[in-house]
Parts: C-alpha cells; structure tokens; sequence
C-alpha cells in the first residue's frame, strides 16, 4: 500500500525552481532514500512533505489524504515526524525534556490541571515518560537522559534528535543526513537503529543520505533527483547500473 | 544451626545444593526483595516468589525444548536477572550452567560452547546471538538459541532462535500438567553434582573449564560467612561479569545462603550512577578498578577550586594517621579520633557518596594484588578494603581477613574448612571441600593440579608470624635475572600503576641483565595533562609518542625506583603505542595482562631495550 503519493509536485522560489514534476510513491514499511549531488532539492522535497514550503503546483497523499493545506504541526500530528541536516534540539534542556517535547501534540491535560499536578495531568505525565524512556531504551542512550544536550557530544546529539522524531510515534518518519558528520563507528550505529526502526516499530522511513554506501546497504528503494527532477528510481541494485544517475554523480563522459 | 533452620520449614532438607537454598528463601521470605533491575528508568524490584516462578517457568521451558539432566546451557551476555534464571534453572534440572564473557568474540564463544559439550544457549542479545549464529555449523549439539532481548531480531528466521519470553510461556504450559517435577527435581538435587563450569581466564593458553560442585560452593560460602559477616538486609550491585566466579559469588552464592537483594545496573555505561543510587551495603571489585576509581578522584582534585584542594591535603594524613593505629590494632586516641570525625563531615562522606559506597561495610579486592599504596589511600579515606585471595579452582575465596586481621599486601587466614601449606618453593597448596572436581575434558590437566587431594595454586607467597598470607607473584611470572636474583613483577608494577598517568605497565627481564618496563599511559589523565600544559595531540598514539609525555612517565618510573634496590630498577622503558585490548587477545576479560602473548607480541620493541 501506498502511504505517501507525492503528485507533480513542483517548487519554485521566484524565478528558481526548486523541485520540478516529482512523482514519488512511498510504501508503508519500507526503508526509501532519497539522494542526489548538492542542490537537488531533497531538503526542498521534506520540507514540502513537513508543510515547511508550499508547493506552486502538484499535491501530497499522506494515507491517501491530502496534506497540502495543513500547517507544520497538524501534519505532525498526522503522523508524519523528521528530524533536521542540522541539529534543531533545544541545547539548554535536558535530553528527557527534548524527547517529552516530541510528545507535546499529544499532551491533553491544560496549564490549570498542571499546576495542581494529579489525577489527569499526573497520570498523562507518567504516560508519556514512559514513552520517552522506551525511545531512550532503544536509542540507548539511558547513560545521558538527565543531560543537558548542549553538553554532549554531536554523535549523541544526532541520535537525541533521532529520539525525539521517534517520541512523536510517528507513521513516516523523515531523516535528513542522519549520519552527515559522523564516523564510520557511528554511522553503523544510525543504520543498526534505522533497520530496527522499521522492524520492530514498523515506521516508514524516507532517509536524505549521501553515505551511498550504506543507503545501498539498508534502502528498500530508492529515488534520485538532480536539478529538481526525478532521474531515476528502482532497488539499490538497479540504481548502481543506472547510466542517469553515474553521469549525475560524476559527470558525462567527455 | 543450618540443620535446626531448615527443621523449622522443611521436612529433613539438607541444605546442601544451591537450589535447595534457593527453595529455603522463597519459603521463609518470599513476599521480600530479591532482586532488582533498572529498566525504562525505574527500579524494578522482584519478589523472591517472582525470582522462583522465573526460574521455575524457565526450567519447565528448557525440560519442554529436550532437555535432561547432566546438559549444559551455556549463558552469554552482560550481566541481568534473566541470567541467574538461567544459571539457577539448569542447576535445578540437575543440569550445568557455563558462563561465557559477553566480551568474547565469536572464535572464543565457538571454543568454550564446543569444550563444554553445550546443548542450549541464552544469549543476551542479538549482538551475542550473531556471534553463536557465525559458528553454528561447527556446533552439532547445538538445540537452541534462546534469546533475552528479541530486539533487532524479527529478520532472523533461523530455526536455532526462540525468545526467552516464550520459553517461559512454554514451561508454564508444562507447570500445569505436572506441577510436582520441578520442586522435586529440587529436592533431588545431590550436593556432589557439579553444578557450574566456570572457564578460567587463562593468562597462559586455552581456557580451561573448572567444574565446581554444589558441595564446593556451599563449603565455601559457609566458610566464609564466619569472617564476613553478611545479613539478609544487606544489598550489592552486580557489577563484574557473572561468568566470573567473584561475582557469581556475590550475585548468586551469598545471596543463596543468606538471602539478601542483588541489583542489576542499567547498562555497563549507566554502573557508576546506579551505584550511587543503591549504595550498595557490599561490594567486591578488581584491583583495576580500585585503581581506575583512585584516579578518577586525583584527576577530579586537580580540576577542583583551591579550597577543595587544600580540605583534600589536610584531611588525607589524618585518615592516613588514623588508619594507622586501625590496621595495627591500637586504639585511636581521642584528639585524633576528634580530627578524623572533622574528616569525616568535611571529605570523607562526601568522596564515599560519590563513589556510591556510602552505606558500604564490606569492601573487598581480589582476583589480582591490588597496590600497598592504594590499600592504604582507600584505609585513610574510609574505605577499608581488604584483599583477599581466591580462585576458580577454590570455588571463589579461599582466604580472607578477619576485621582485626587487614594488613597492607596481606590477604589474611584461610577460611574455615581450607587447609594450606607452602612448597619449596614458597608455592601454595590448597586443600578442603571447596576444591573443585575438575577441568572439564581434560583429565590429564586435573591430575597435574590436585595432587593427593593438595590443589596447586602456581602462586607463591608467604607466610608470617602471624600466620597472615603475602602473595608474592604467579610461580611462572617471577623474573629471575642474569644475575641470578628473583624478582616478583607484580610488585613492581602495583607500583607503577599507582601513577594516575600509567594504567598498565608489564615489567621484563627474565634471563636478562637488567629489568625494563612496557607502559601503557591512561589516555584520559595523559590527554587532561596535556590539555592544561597545552600539548597538542590527536590520538592515544600521538600521546603515546609524544616527547614531554615520555618526560612525565620517566619522572614516574624514576619516583617508584626510588622505593626498590638497585637490581629491581627499571633501567629502560617504552610507551606502548597502541591500548591493550581483549579483543585482540592481550588481556583477559578480566583486564588482566596476558604476559606471554604481550612478549611475543611487542618482541621487537622489546629487545631494542636491551
């Protein structure tokens, strides 16, 4: 089934054109990256999904409903979370408060039941930290929970933000460069936790990656843009062979 | 009075297997706290009647997958209550349970699943089962992989893999049809059965599987708890690996016998915090990390504002002084008990809270010699730790200190039902119940250890008036110089390994002119000295080769020789440029140095020190 349909979606920003006709179809569970050179449009291409942009043309299926008109924060509670190329964490709290954040669309309880802190509120609390330490379990990151993130390595930084993309209990998640800045001990960690993401939470995960050689590595499918347009798509084998996508990526044969 | 306690539950039970003491504390406490594990962030806390029902309904499951008595379930992961289910249920089923270090990579698991002959195996995770999943083809008795954590293993369609939930479920089912066989599978247990193998870490060659009986075991708790004086409200955080026989002491055999709680950590990284949580009542280390928790607090001082630093130099010589009239057995006269109280309040409290060891009575070393001058830093801040001297083959200790017994590099009196006396050669010969029945698989390996019932320790030590025990080194270790004088290492190296900056030094010079010296430099209190004297460096090989930090290590190597003769001077030394590691088979899982494959291995550098 598909659970994002992404229909002739096009992006400009006065005369640029970010994103030109892209097709894409992304099915529930699977693993899809998404890669290109620099300037391909990829982050353009989530940001529109997130609701960040507004597309010029073309329309966006989440569960064959369309999320176009939505803003950021109600497509999130559609179900759709990401994390960022950059990490857009709150430095000065804790890694718990980070991922307790994740879950705020889905905190019921008003600022008065707060204060008095029982019955409802103490209950929902208790609720969600729960949650959050599931995600800290499978993150493992227990040893940092109660750090401030702004203290900790960019590694588990990544992996925080990770965290609270995932306290979200997301249906799609959206990975942008989860592993940009990393070295190759910890880029084999994010893809152990990706693959574990789709098993055992059974997420789908669209992935931005440029280490090609772990997108082929875990990718079910793959999409490859260049200038906005989609070149090629197809299982990690068939993009290897794929003429478009050499020539994107090293240039033509003079 | 073991007999007149058990009259009072059971029916004529002799108290003489581990599982029939487990039994012993579910009757008479089964609503307290027998265990506890962090998970999600939270104490869990389990009932002795929860810990039987674990062990009941796994062993069930086991007997359900085919297995009889006398099969050897092989455990593999870091240390978690799953584990003691397991250990315990083989136990019951009159079956044997084999600990492998968690550590091992995949050619050593191979090694000790194919030596023990094991049918089954519980592996942690799926890091573990990977490494049993490599080898499988080489395994032909191999039944089944049980798995405590499934995560990351829903792809894996081997037939080998079931989850330790569904055994569990499985042995409920059979519980039902036939509710009687598992406590009397208990009751039949015999004291002569062995009932662990506990692989050696073998600092010379293959690791050779000691087979220990419930006899050995309870021989030598009950020994022990005459000079230990353990209690039931007492509590320990497992902290070194099960498979090890110290901890299998204090995680299963002690808190058998007298019934008190073990905690579980939540991870290896989370220990130090978890520690400071529980504060554990007991607790029972390697000397490397006494060592690793002294520099620690060095390094912590010289970060730490001035009036800290000044409170630290005070108030060290006065528990230096008070501890000296402790360890002489002479009573502390009052204006020094006075300032030690001022101690307490200003350092010593706060330095025990933070290591987690504040509601801490017994302290123990073992497994290696841990330095004099640590035993007497720990003394003067209030941690009295006594070292004690044990091995797998005495089914864990076999000597320890009485209170008025401590003395610096001494491991004091055997314990109750041990006998001992010295070779020749100063080596010590063990003998008594707790002696263990064998190598497994290797009779010829057993006859050259017990001799007429005597256990060849291939430690030398001695003895004096008192009848107190000094190790002096491994029997095959001493160096004997070209000059002809002996030379016991490990004193040497205590020594050394005293310096926050040195964290393993190997000392050499068997058949040799002069003694020299392989250091391996602590990479975190080397890389913080080179931040503060603003040297620059990369990685632990660029400190490593780094001139100034071989100026700092000469002037540490020049301080210890201060305090040995002429012939016992490290003349020469190298900084090793790569960290000593277990997995590349320098050192044991224990942290403790494989002399012989470090000589071979570092051969080059160190023959161009002579």
């Amino acid at each position: 089934m598909d659970q994002l349909e992404i229909k002739n979606l096009t992006l400009a920003f006065g005369g640029i054109v970010a994103l030109q006709q892209v097709n894409m179809k992304i099915r529930k569970g699977e693993i899809h990256a998404v890669i290109g050179p620099n300037g391909a449009g990829k982050t353009s291409l989530f940001n529109c999904i997130s609701g960040v942009y507004k597309p010029i043309e073309g329309n966006i299926l989440f569960e064959r409903e369309s999320v176009l008109n939505r803003k950021p924060h109600q497509i999130a509670s559609l179900g759709i979370a990401r994390t960022f190329q950059n990490i857009e964490l709150f430095r000065h709290m804790s890694v718990i408060d980070n991922l307790l954040l994740g879950r705020h669309h889905r905190f019921r309880s008003g600022p008065l039941s707060g204060i008095f802190f029982w019955g409802r509120a103490l209950r929902e609390e208790i609720k969600h930290r729960q949650k959050v330490e599931e995600v800290i379990d499978f993150l493992e990151i227990e040893k940092v929970r109660k750090k401030v993130v702004g203290t900790l390595p960019y590694g588990i930084q990544k992996r925080v933000e990770l965290g609270r993309a995932l306290a979200m209990e997301p249906k799609i998640l959206l990975l942008d460069e989860p592993t940009s800045g990393m070295n190759v001990e910890e880029t084999e960690d994010i893809a152990r936790f990706v693959l574990d993401i789709k098993e055992e939470l059974e997420v789908t995960v669209i992935m931005v990656e440029h280490d090609i050689a772990m997108v082929m590595d875990i990718a079910d499918w793959i999409t490859v843009l260049n200038f906005g347009s989609k070149i090629a798509e197809g299982t990690p084998s068939e993009i290897q062979i794929n003429s478009k996508v050499i020539e994107a990526y090293l240039g033509e044969e003079s | 009075m073991i007999n007149r306690q058990l009259s009072m539950n059971e029916s004529f039970l002799p108290l003489d297997t581990i599982p029939k003491l487990f039994l012993k504390n579910v009757r008479a406490h089964g609503h307290r706290v027998a265990l506890r594990e962090k998970d999600l962030g939270i104490w869990k806390r389990l009932t002795w009647s929860d810990y039987y029902e674990h062990v009941r309904d796994f062993a069930m499951g086991l007997k359900a997958l085919g297995f009889e008595p006398g099969d050897k379930v092989s455990i593999l992961g870091d240390n978690c209550c799953e584990w003691l289910y397991a250990d315990l249920s083989a136990q019951s089923l009159h079956g044997i349970a084999v600990g492998i270090y968690p550590t091992d990579v995949a050619g050593q698991v191979k090694y000790i699943l194919k030596n023990s002959d094991s049918k089954f195996v519980v592996a942690r995770d799926q890091e573990q089962v990977d490494k049993v999943l490599q080898v499988k083809g080489e395994l032909p008795l191999l039944k089944k992989v049980i798995v405590i954590d499934m995560k990351g293993l829903r792809r894996y369609k081997d037939p080998l893999i079931i989850s330790f939930d569904e055994t569990e479920k499985m042995g409920r089912r059979l519980h039902e049809q036939m509710p009687n066989f598992f406590e009397e599978s208990i009751r039949s247990t015999r004291a002569e059965e062995v009932a662990i193998i506990v692989y050696t870490s073998g600092t010379t060659g293959d690791p050779k599987g000691a087979m220990i009986s419930h006899k050995g075991m309870i021989s030598m708790v009950r020994g022990l708890s005459q000079i230990l004086d353990f209690r039931s409200s007492d509590s320990v955080v497992s902290v070194l690996p099960l498979c090890h026989i110290a901890e299998r002491m204090f995680s299963l055999i002690f808190p058998m016998y007298v019934g008190y709680t073990v905690n579980f950590a939540e991870s290896v990284n989370t220990l130090q915090e978890d520690m400071k949580e529980i504060s554990p009542t007991a607790f029972l280390n390697v000397p490397r990390i006494w060592e690793k928790m002294h520099s620690n607090i060095m390094i912590r001082m010289q970060d730490a504002i001035f009036v800290k630093q000044w409170v630290f130099k005070a108030m060290v010589p006065i528990g230096e002084r008070v501890s000296r009239y402790k360890l002489e057995n002479k009573p502390v006269p009052r204006l020094w008990r006075f300032l030690h109280w001022i101690a307490y309040f200003t350092l010593f409290r706060a330095l025990k809270n933070q290591l987690g060891l504040l509601q801490t009575r017994i302290f123990v070393s073992g497994a290696a010699p841990l330095s004099p001058d640590l035993v007497k830093f720990y003394h003067s801040v209030g941690v009295p730790v006594r070292e004690c001297y044990g091995m797998t083959e005495m089914s864990g200790i076999s000597f320890m200190p009485k209170d008025h017994e401590i003395r610096v590099g001494g491991v004091g009196k055997p314990i109750p039902g041990v006998e001992f006396k010295l070779g020749k050669d100063g080596e010590i010969f063990q003998k008594g119940d707790s002696v263990f029945v064998g190598y497994y698989g290797s009779p010829q390996a057993t006859q050259d250890t017990i001799v007429d019932g005597w256990l060849h320790t291939g430690d030398v030590g001695q003895v004096d008036e008192e009848g107190i025990l000094y190790l002096t080194d491994r029997k095959k270790d001493i160096i004997i110089t070209a000059g002809g004088k002996n030379i016991a290492p490990s004193e040497i190296e205590n020594k050394l390994k005293f310096s926050p900056f040195i964290k393993e030094a190997i000392v050499i010079g068997d058949r040799r002119k002069y003694l020299s010296c392989l250091i391996q430099i602590d990479l975190e209190n080397v890389s913080n000295w080179a931040q503060n004297n603003k040297i620059a460096y990369t990685t632990y090989k660029s400190l490593a080769t780094h001139s100034e930090v071989y100026k700092l290590i000469g002037k540490e190597v020049e301080e210890v020789n201060k305090h040995f003769s002429r012939v016992e001077t490290i003349k020469k030394f190298k900084i090793l440029e790569k960290e000593l590691d277990p997995d590349d088979e320098e050192l044991t899982a224990t942290m403790k140095v494989k002399r012989a494959v470090i000589e071979k291995k570092f051969k080059d550098i160190i023959e161009a020190m002579y």
